[in-house]
């Protein structure tokens, strides 16, 4: 099948959809919890891997400027930092192999972490302020991404194998 | 091969990043009014997470349903004795208020004051930082508008209402949020200035003089109703600490513990009339 940017976008639409609501629902359970648990980068991680580069920056920009949208901040600084992470993410999956777990979530801690040094970095720069680290809970951020987003793949290659198994 | 099969990612990529420079060049310096953009995205994302959040409620309330029936026969008993015992205060309370006003003038001033309240669930947080703003279930439909106080289930301040406001969902600036800013008066000492968040569950007491005489830990905090936003006399918090500011000499360094607490915050009253209501 011939992917289209069309279709990437409206692909990337509701994958931001996925993110709202996973990120309303750990929101409305425990609030606290977004401070280390940034559920869009997940998202953009997970999805980036699974479909390149490209889908990568459009889910990057969609859900970015989703997660501005409920903030007080700059409007499109995460959009900025999401969207180069989705391509980045997208760019280096295609050219190594980043299927085993461990490489996973390394892989996926090493792209978190270089999204928040430039979120951080662009946020200063921008508010001319320095950025609330909430106490350094905020820096926990990119370990539980990265955990979150292995798992995720884990768990898909377990259903994949047993259901393999019982055909 | 036309360029843009040749280099369809990097033109992407490129066509992204300028988009995102332009978003935010156009908002430096920060301006108080939020640009379409901004506010449409927020109208598209908002009733998902109104949904999603009134699913999760939803499916807990059906769970916590079974569980409190069983609770229930043992609950209804105590209910039973508490209203006799309200009703008596009740009783007494009506004696008392018909000595000071007409029964006519009680009834006119209670319907003001339940037309004044929008009762909003709190549908969800800020995605950056938990501390800064809340979004909450009721809109521009409900009667909601920009610059409205919202308190707690307590009657303690919460913050106001800010852009953008949808038609059912609104965001709420938390009295923590870093850029606001509350005129508030200690009720002891009467110790007045600006109390400021920090971002995170305290606030700051800005521009007492070093001065002022007074003030103590625990002494509550009350809005003053001077920024024209916040009705005087809603509880805020109390002092936490008091010292010397070492920044600025005349000023003193005071840290507030406001009352609202951000984890067990689930409902709120915006209150639709007063200084920032408009009404």
């Amino acid at each position: 099948m011939r992917e289209t940017v069309g279709g990437d976008v409206l692909r990337a639409f509701l994958g931001t959809l996925v993110a709202v609501v996973v990120y309303s629902v750990a929101g409305a359970g425990a609030p606290a919890l977004l401070v280390v648990f940034n559920v869009f980068s997940v998202v953009v991680l997970y999805f980036s891997i699974r479909r390149g580069e490209i889908f990568g920056a459009l889910l990057g920009t969609m859900c970015g400027l989703a997660q501005d949208a409920f903030s007080l901040g700059v409007f499109g600084v995460a959009g900025l930092t999401k969207t180069l992470l989705g391509f980045g993410t997208g760019y280096i999956s295609r050219r190594i192999d980043v299927a085993p777990f461990t490489r996973n979530a390394l892989f996926m801690l090493a792209m978190s972490v270089l999204e928040m040094v430039l979120w951080v970095l662009i946020t200063a720069v921008v508010r001319v302020k320095p950025v609330n680290l909430q106490g350094g809970l905020i820096l926990l951020q990119p370990i539980v991404t990265a955990l979150v987003g292995s798992s995720l793949f884990a768990l898909e290659r377990r259903i994949k194998t047993r259901s393999s198994r019982g055909a | 091969m036309p360029l843009w099969e040749k280099r369809r990612s990097a033109l992407v990529l490129a066509g992204l990043i300028v988009f995102h420079v332009l978003l935010i060049s156009i908002q430096v310096p920060q301006g108080a009014e939020k640009s379409i953009f901004e506010r449409s995205v927020f109208f598209v994302f908002a009733p998902v997470q109104r949904a999603a959040s009134g699913t999760v409620r939803g499916l807990g309330s059906l769970w916590n349903g079974y569980f409190d029936l069983r609770r229930v026969r043992s609950e209804n008993q105590k209910l039973k004795r508490q209203n006799f015992f309200l009703a008596q205060n009740l009783r007494f309370l009506e004696d008392r208020l018909q000595l000071i006003q007409s029964e006519i003038k009680i009834k006119a001033a209670l319907a003001e004051f339940e037309s004044t309240i929008v009762v909003a669930r709190v549908i969800g947080v800020d995605s950056a930082n938990p501390h800064q703003a809340i979004v909450i279930d009721k809109g521009s439909f409900d009667g909601v508008a920009k610059d409205m106080a919202v308190c707690d289930r307590n009657g303690a301040l919460v913050g106001r209402t800010i852009a953008p406001v949808g038609f059912k969902e609104a965001m709420v600036q938390l009295v923590t949020d870093k850029d606001s800013s509350v005129s508030v008066k200690s009720v002891v000492a009467g110790l007045t200035g600006a109390m400021t968040g920090r971002s995170t569950g305290t606030c700051d007491l800005k521009y007492v003089l070093a001065s002022a005489p007074g003030g103590e830990a625990d002494e509550e905090l009350r809005t003053t109703g001077f920024d024209k936003i916040y009705p005087a006399g809603i509880p805020v918090g109390t002092i936490q600490s008091l010292a010397p500011d070492e920044v600025s000499p005349i000023f003193r360094r005071i840290a507030v513990r406001p009352y609202f607490r951000l984890d067990t915050i689930d409902v709120v009253a915006v209150l639709t009339k007063g200084p920032g209501g408009g009404a």
